[in-house]
Order: C-alpha cells, then sequence, then structure tokens
C-alpha cells in the first residue's frame, strides 16, 4: 500500500526520465502484486497499467492539506487518519467503498458496484457521493472515477421493493423505469392490477417523506439537504407475493439491472399484530451501535442488510435494538443451541419483553410458541433441515413456517453457505433481513451472494477506531516461533509421513514446552483466563491430558459443555480450557482475555479473526484501557507455529484479516526462554521420543482434522491446503465423523436419554442422513 | 595413512541439516553428496554441491512462504 501511496503525489521531475522512472515503478508493482507471473509481460499490457498509475496529471487543490483523500482514477481511495476530517470522512467512505486495508494512518478503500449499491440503498443519490468526494479529495475527481460512479448507480435505487399491509409493492419515483420493468414478462405476469385502473401505464402515487438528511450533508451546501426532506412523488404497483423471489432476481444486475431495494414500512403495519417490547433504560447503545442502527432505520422504514461489526463489540444490542424499534414477532437465527441459549438470554437483558413472549427452539429444548407475537430463537440447522422431524418439531416449523415475521435476524452470516440461506429464506417470510456478522470474508468468495440474499452491507466499524475508544480490548498479537525438533523434523521431511506433517508439527516438543510456559506464565503471574485452540483432535487430547485441563470438543455434551464454561467462568481453579473448533464461533466466554493457539484450520482467515473475537470483548476499568491508560495491552492471542514447515504458511495467510484491520504481530522467538529446563515437560530427549512414537504410531483417523457440519469453509480451503486429510477421512469414512455421536454419549449415559439417540439428523453424514429418522 | 578429502563444510541450524541429510536420502546411492555428518549442525559434502542445495533450500523455503496476491 505505501508504494502506491508514494505514488500519487505529483512530481516534477522532467519527462523522460520521470516515464522511464515510472517503468521501474510499474514493474515492481507488477512484481509484488503478481507472484509467479512473468515480469517482462508484454510491453503494452505494462503501459496500460502505467496510465492507470501514473496520477502526475491530477491536479492538487490549493487547500489539499485542508482535504483528507486521495482519490485514483481506478476507484481507489487512501484516506488520511490524521486528518481533522478523519471522523466525517471515514463515515462517508465506508458507506460508498470497501475497505481494503486500515492499518493506523492510512486506509486504503476501494470503490466497487456493490459498494456503491450499499451507498444507494442507504439513502445516498450519486450526485452527493460525487460532490462529497469531490470535496475530501485533495485533487480534482479523476473523470475514470465520476464516469464509473455515474455508470453503477445509474439503476441504482430506483426502484423499492416495498411490503405495505401484507402487500408488497414495486415503488419508484421514476415512471419510466417502472414501464422498462413491466416489459419483462415474468414481472409484468406478476403484477396485480388494481380495480380502478385499467390501463398498464398508470400507477398508484402517493407522496412519501425524502430520507431524511444522513449527516453527510453537512458537508454540502445547505440547499442541497433541503431539497432532499422535501417531500417525493412514488409511483408503485403491486405484484404477487409468490412471485416474489422471481422478480428479485429478474432485476438483479445480470438481467434488468434494477437491484431493489427492500424497505419494511412498520409503522403502517397493521395486519401484524405488534410486539410489546422496548429497550431497558440500562441499554445505552454506544455511537458506532446508533450508527449503525441508523443506517439500517434511516427513513423511518427497516432496511435489509448486513452490519459488520468486531466480535464482542456488541452485535447482539444491535440486533436485540432492531427488534425492538420494528416492534413485531422476530425470528432470530444462530449457528448453534449454545449460542440460541445466549440469544434468548440478550433478549431478555436488554428488552422487557416478557418470559412468555420469546421461545428457543433447539433439537433439546422445543418450546411452543404461544401468543399472537413474539420472538422465537432458534438455529440455521432446525429451519433448514430436509429431513423427516419429529411431530413435536415439525409443528413449530409449520408455525415458524406460517407467520409472518417483521424481523428475521441472522447471526454469523458468514458461516453459512448460500444454499441453506436460500431455503432459510424462502421457507420463512419476513418482511426485513438483518444480518450481523464480524468477519465478512470467506475462502470461497461466495460473500458476493449475501449482497442479493440478505442486502447490502449497510455499516462496518472500524477495529482500531473501536479499540481507541476503549470499546474492543486492546489485543497483544503474537507469533511464537518454535523451532523443530530434530527427530520430529526429520520425521517430518520423509515422504512416508505426508499425512502425519500436521500431527508432528503440532506435537512439536518445543510447541508443547512454549505453550506450558505460556499458561503457566499467564495463570500464575497475571492471573489471566486462559483459551487454548486447536484443530487436530489427537493433539487437543494430548495436550489436555499432559497438562491435565478441560476440554471441549465436537463430540462433547451440550450439558457437559455448560458445565465446563460455567467451571470456567466461576472458578477459580480453573484458569485454563482447552476448545477445538467447536470454539470459534459465538461461544460468549467474557472471561477469558489469553489465546493460545496451538494449530488451526489451514489459512482461514475468518477463523483467525474469530478466534481473536473470543477475546475482544473489553475488560478492566473504561480509563486504564484507553490509549496512556495503565494496561496498554489487556489481552493476548498467541499463535504457536512450527518453523520451517507448512504451518509458516498458513500462519501468514491467516494473519492477512486482521492485519488488514490494522493489527500487527510481533514474533517471539525465544520461548520458553532457554534456562527453563525440566520444568516443563518434554525435557529429556527419551520423553521427545516417547511423544514421537505416539504420533507416529497414531491411526490415520486420530492424527486427521476434526470434521464438523458447520465448516462450509472446507470446500475452498481444499485447494489451499497442500496436503489433505488422510485417506479414510477422504473417502468419507473418517472415523472423527462418527465419534461425534457415538463416543461421549456412552459415557454421560447418566444424564438422561435425551442423549442416547442422535438427536439432530442433520448433523449426521450425508451418507446417512436419511436413516433411522 | 591419511586421506584427504576436499569438500565443503556446511554448518547451519538443525532443522535444515535434518533437511539436507534427508535431500541426501532420497537420492540414487549414485548421487549422494554428504559425506560426513559432523554433529547436529555441522555437515560436510563434496564441493560442487553448493548450489544444488541453496536452491533445493529455496525452493522449501519458499513453499511454506505466503504471499498476499494482489
Amino acid at each position: 500500500m505505501a508504494g502506491h501511496g508514494e505514488k500519487n503525489r505529483p512530481t516534477k521531475r522532467h519527462k523522460s526520465s520521470a516515464k522511464e522512472d515510472h517503468h521501474r515503478n510499474a514493474s515492481a508493482v507488477e512484481e509484488d502484486h503478481y507472484f509467479g507471473e512473468e515480469i517482462d509481460e508484454d510491453a503494452r499490457d505494462a503501459d496500460k497499467e502505467g496510465k492507470k498509475r501514473d496520477f502526475t496529471k491530477l491536479e492538487l487543490k490549493p487547500d489539499h492539506a485542508n482535504r483528507p483523500l486521495w482519490a485514483c482514477a481506478d476507484g481507489r481511495i487512501f484516506l488520511e487518519t490524521f486528518s481533522t476530517l478523519y471522523k466525517q470522512a471515514y463515515d462517508f467512505l465506508i458507506a460508498i467503498a470497501e475497505p481494503v486495508c486500515r492499518p493506523e494512518s492510512m486506509h486504503e478503500y476501494n470503490l466497487t458496484p456493490h459498494s456503491l449499491y450499499a451507498a444507494v440503498s442507504v439513502g445516498l443519490d450519486t450526485d452527493t457521493i460525487v460532490n462529497v468526494l469531490n470535496k475530501l479529495s485533495k485533487t480534482k475527481l479523476p473523470k475514470d472515477m465520476k464516469d464509473f460512479i455515474y455508470a453503477s448507480t445509474a439503476n441504482y435505487g430506483k426502484v423499492k421493493l416495498v411490503l405495505k399491509k401484507n402487500r408488497y409493492f414495486v415503488e419508484s419515483p421514476f415512471p419510466e423505469v417502472l414501464k422498462t420493468l413491466l416489459k419483462d414478462e415474468a414481472i409484468s405476469r406478476a403484477r396485480i392490477s388494481s380495480e380502478g385502473s385499467h390501463g398498464n401505464d398508470s400507477f398508484t402515487i402517493c407522496k412519501t417523506m425524502g430520507d431524511i438528511p444522513s449527516g453527510h450533508d453537512e458537508l454540502l451546501d445547505g440547499i442541497e439537504s433541503a431539497a432532499a426532506a422535501e417531500e417525493k412523488e412514488t409511483h408503485s404497483f403491486e405484484i404477487d407475493p409468490s412471485q416474489v423471489e422471481n422478480v428479485k432476481e429478474r432485476c438483479l444486475p445480470n438481467h434488468l439491472n434494477f437491484p431493489m431495494l427492500e424497505e419494511y414500512d412498520f409503522r403502517n403495519d397493521t395486519v401484524n399484530p405488534d410486539l410489546n417490547m422496548e429497550l431497558k433504560p440500562q441499554a445505552q447503545p454506544r455511537p458506532y451501535q446508533e450508527k449503525s442502527l441508523s443506517k439500517m432505520f434511516g427513513n423511518g422504514r427497516a432496511r435489509s442488510g448486513i452490519i459488520v461489526l468486531p466480535c464482542g463489540a456488541g452485535k447482539s444490542l444491535v440486533g436485540v435494538s432492531a427488534a425492538c424499534r420494528i416492534r413485531k414477532s422476530c425470528l432470530c437465527l444462530a449457528t448453534n443451541a449454545v449460542s440460541v441459549d445466549q440469544w434468548a438470554f440478550q433478549f431478555k437483558l436488554w428488552s422487557t419483553i416478557r418470559e412468555d413472549q420469546i421461545c428457543r427452539f433447539t433439537s433439546d429444548s422445543k418450546e411452543r410458541f404461544r401468543g399472537n407475537a413474539g420472538v422465537v430463537v432458534t438455529t440455521y440447522n432446525m429451519v433448514a433441515f430436509g429431513g423427516k422431524r419429529s411431530e413435536e418439531s415439525e409443528k413449530i416449523i409449520e408455525e415458524i413456517r406460517n407467520r409472518e415475521w417483521g424481523l428475521l435476524l441472522m447471526d454469523e452470516v458468514h458461516v453459512v453457505p448460500a444454499h441453506m440461506f436460500r431455503k432459510v429464506i424462502s421457507i420463512t417470510k419476513s418482511h426485513c433481513k438483518l444480518g450481523l456478522t464480524a468477519t465478512l470474508v470467506r475462502e470461497d468468495e461466495r460473500i458476493t451472494d449475501l449482497n442479493f440474499l440478505i442486502g447490502p452491507k449497510l455499516y462496518e466499524a472500524n477495529w482500531l477506531d473501536l479499540v481507541k475508544g476503549g470499546f474492543i480490548a486492546n489485543v497483544q498479537c503474537a507469533e511464537v516461533w518454535c523451532p523443530m525438533t530434530k527427530e520430529f523434523f526429520a520425521e517430518y521431511l520423509k515422504k512416508e509421513n505426508s499425512k502425519r506433517k500436521q500431527a508432528l508439527y503440532v506435537m512439536n516438543p518445543n510447541k508443547f514446552r512454549a505453550c506450558e510456559f505460556l499458561i503457566r506464565f499467564h495463570e500464575q503471574q497475571r492471573g489471566d483466563k486462559i483459551i487454548v485452540f486447536a484443530d487436530n483432535l489427537f493433539a487437543l487430547t494430548e495436550y489436555a491430558m499432559k497438562l491435565r485441563k478441560p476440554m471441549i470438543y465436537g463430540a462433547t455434551s451440550h450439558s457437559e459443555r455448560t458445565s465446563i464454561l460455567e467451571k470456567f467462568k466461576l472458578s477459580r481453579d480453573v484458569n485454563t480450557i482447552f476448545l477445538s473448533k467447536v470454539g470459534d464461533n459465538s461461544i460468549d466466554i467474557p472471561e477469558a482475555n489469553v489465546i493460545i493457539q496451538i494449530s488451526s484450520h489451514a489459512g482461514s482467515r475468518r477463523q483467525e479473526a474469530q478466534r481473536l473475537g473470543r477475546i475482544l470483548r473489553a475488560k478492566g476499568r473504561l480509563q486504564d484501557r484507553m490509549a496512556g491508560g495503565k494496561e496498554e495491552y489487556n489481552a493476548f492471542f498467541y499463535s504457536l507455529v512450527s518453523t520451517d514447515t507448512q504451518e509458516m504458511y498458513y500462519s501468514t495467510k491467516r494473519q492477512q484479516f486482521l492485519i488488514d484491520q490494522g493489527y500487527s504481530f510481533k514474533v517471539i522467538t525465544s520461548l520458553p526462554p532457554p534456562d527453563s529446563g525440566a520444568d516443563l515437560s518434554y525435557h529429556s530427549r527419551d520423553d521427545q521420543m516417547q511423544l514421537l512414537n505416539k504420533v507416529l504410531n497414531a491411526g490415520d483417523d486420530m492424527v486427521g482434522l476434526e470434521q464438523l457440519e458447520e465448516d462450509a469453509d472446507d470446500i475452498a480451503l481444499q485447494k489451499a491446503r497442500r496436503t489433505m486429510g488422510s485417506m479414510s477421512a477422504m473417502s468419507g469414512a473418517s472415523g472423527m465423523v462418527y465419534m461425534e455421536y457415538n463416543t461421549g454419549k456412552g459415557k454421560h449415559s447418566g444424564q438422561g436419554q435425551a442423549k442416547s439417540k442422535p438427536k439432530d439428523p442433520s448433523k449426521r453424514h450425508f451418507l446417512f442422513k436419511k436413516r433411522f429418522t | 595413512m591419511v586421506n584427504a578429502t576436499k569438500g565443503l563444510l556446511i554448518s547451519c541450524d538443525i532443522p535444515m541439516a535434518q533437511f539436507i541429510i534427508n535431500l541426501n536420502a532420497t537420492r540414487p546411492a549414485s548421487q549422494k553428496f554428504i559425506i560426513h555428518v559432523l554433529d547436529n549442525t555441522h555437515i560436510f559434502v563434496q564441493p560442487h554441491m553448493a548450489e544444488m542445495i541453496r536452491s533445493a533450500i529455496a525452493e522449501f523455503r519458499d513453499l511454506n512462504s505466503y504471499e498476499k496476491p494482489a
């Protein structure tokens, strides 16, 4: 990024020398960015690339020092965070552009058609975007960028899909646009003509309030903001509710290119009963929560979309506040049973909802829904499950299906694969959809699907700003380099051990010692609460047994999980727990402030960010946390990496997301300290050799990765992974799959017969899904 | 009777020494290049092998390092 930052400063060099210099620069850029390709591509390409990156012609405005932006013709925008206008400029940029990289003093953004679609949908019009951008830019706005904005937004935001009194209307201020839409066969078929008017080209006309000026206008002249608040005339026609999905699809950019905005006029909805709930007075939304909600409710209606906030920044309060504002029935979807409990708790904590108005629907607790309005909390799996259900849950699902929901609240939207979303969305009729997530990245670029399935991204917070404000913990990230021991590395290199490579680098005795040292240090010296993450089940059990700490993995039953977490939260004797990847998402452990990661899911950026999220919830007193406070860092994230192995590759890849959020990783090379001898385990060579034998003799199934149903990223990750799992895992016969249901249950037979049968058939291996339901 | 053999002394860290030993082991008998493994971090090899070993190590390291795509 720094490299490009240099280049958009105009230079006054002699022309020929500048050109030569530039050529060199261009090829250097090529080398940086397209590694693996030939550097000396044909000269034309380099030239074209060069023109885009040549900013000498851009004119600096005389008062450029006061303006915070560099806007480049290729759609990239750089923001100086030390500018006095930073706050306003940031709010504006985050609405119109996609953040690429946000380190401390310079942010990089990218204008994309999607981000502009999001901008239009939160109520910014094309001229406002261009004008404000021009005001903030140090140079005159490049013509290419203006053209791009006009071209991309020409059709956006012209058509709205509005649910009014349970009838779907296509609404637009421009009658000609509606006429274009009706020329499409599918849409004209879906139209319901109102009785009075017979002609095809007469639309219902009504007056609505224009958007409430949304803050950016203060940067504009007063006239324009006044105009925006004036009443606007809108034209609309009604469409058949069963055809909504088709109509929406026809309007997408690859067909008619009039993407529809979905809005819900909940105040005028008299058909659906109101739910009497309000935020409790002690629920004080923080400024960024307020802001994200204002994007959602900008014009008195509710917009569908996604809100991105870091883990621990209070996503649930945003969700609950949104539900309280809409005050209609709300369906809340979470990823697993534990987070269902947490969501139900959050609703009771922040809102005045009555106990009987909220119910949980999971495989363990099937609470029936009473009354005419309420909140139902359930999991994606429960709703999307296609097989046969028990009679009891069939009834509940039927109720969910038949009801009209005011708000569909979706937690952790990034983990749910697109087909499951489609299913959930087609099953549930909702007026407004709100997706919440911390990490809008997936290794399989399927994120863009969400734009159309849920809606555009409404708001994304800047992690570093929240850290500075003391809203989330200030985390020290560290990568601990553990050299492989001689024997382990020799085995690692052998061809016949290619399947065990992961087990070998995870079980590296030096890594174990570093882990033990860190646990001791944080437990004894600082009194911290520690989570140790290991994806590799073999390593998880070995580590946890050797160090005598409790662990939770896929097969651990719900009740046992709860009791271990409870002990970890309350007891002073349990300060460390070992988690497999079941702990990645939405297990709320506010007490923990240290994470040690001993093995991980290949190069998944999302997992890294989610794990960091477990400790982001702010701790300690506010004044200590602020810049210059007593404790500069109050949370620690260690990633233990065996050097000279594949883990180095994955580790760097995984960090990218956090680095783009402005975090930096410190590399520690001397852990454990050389003088710590026999205090720590595996000091003697004999012990190490025993461990090595154990690893080498463990069955293929044991050393592989744990398989969970929720891993939707898996497919894409396999491309990035150099070695695959064990042979049996590839053939679909991995023992881990069975372990999820078979082990554990026998041991805990005392916990009631509910545990004796596989509860949720959707968690089964796909081959066996249809069996014994 | 003392025999003098001309060779190359490599000193490196423990894992890299293992890498070189492994490299040597995977080659056919006629192409083996290690004359003697002196200790954990020192190896005595045939004199002309320096470039080959260097490039093999570079390749191995490249495999283990990630570069951010554009």
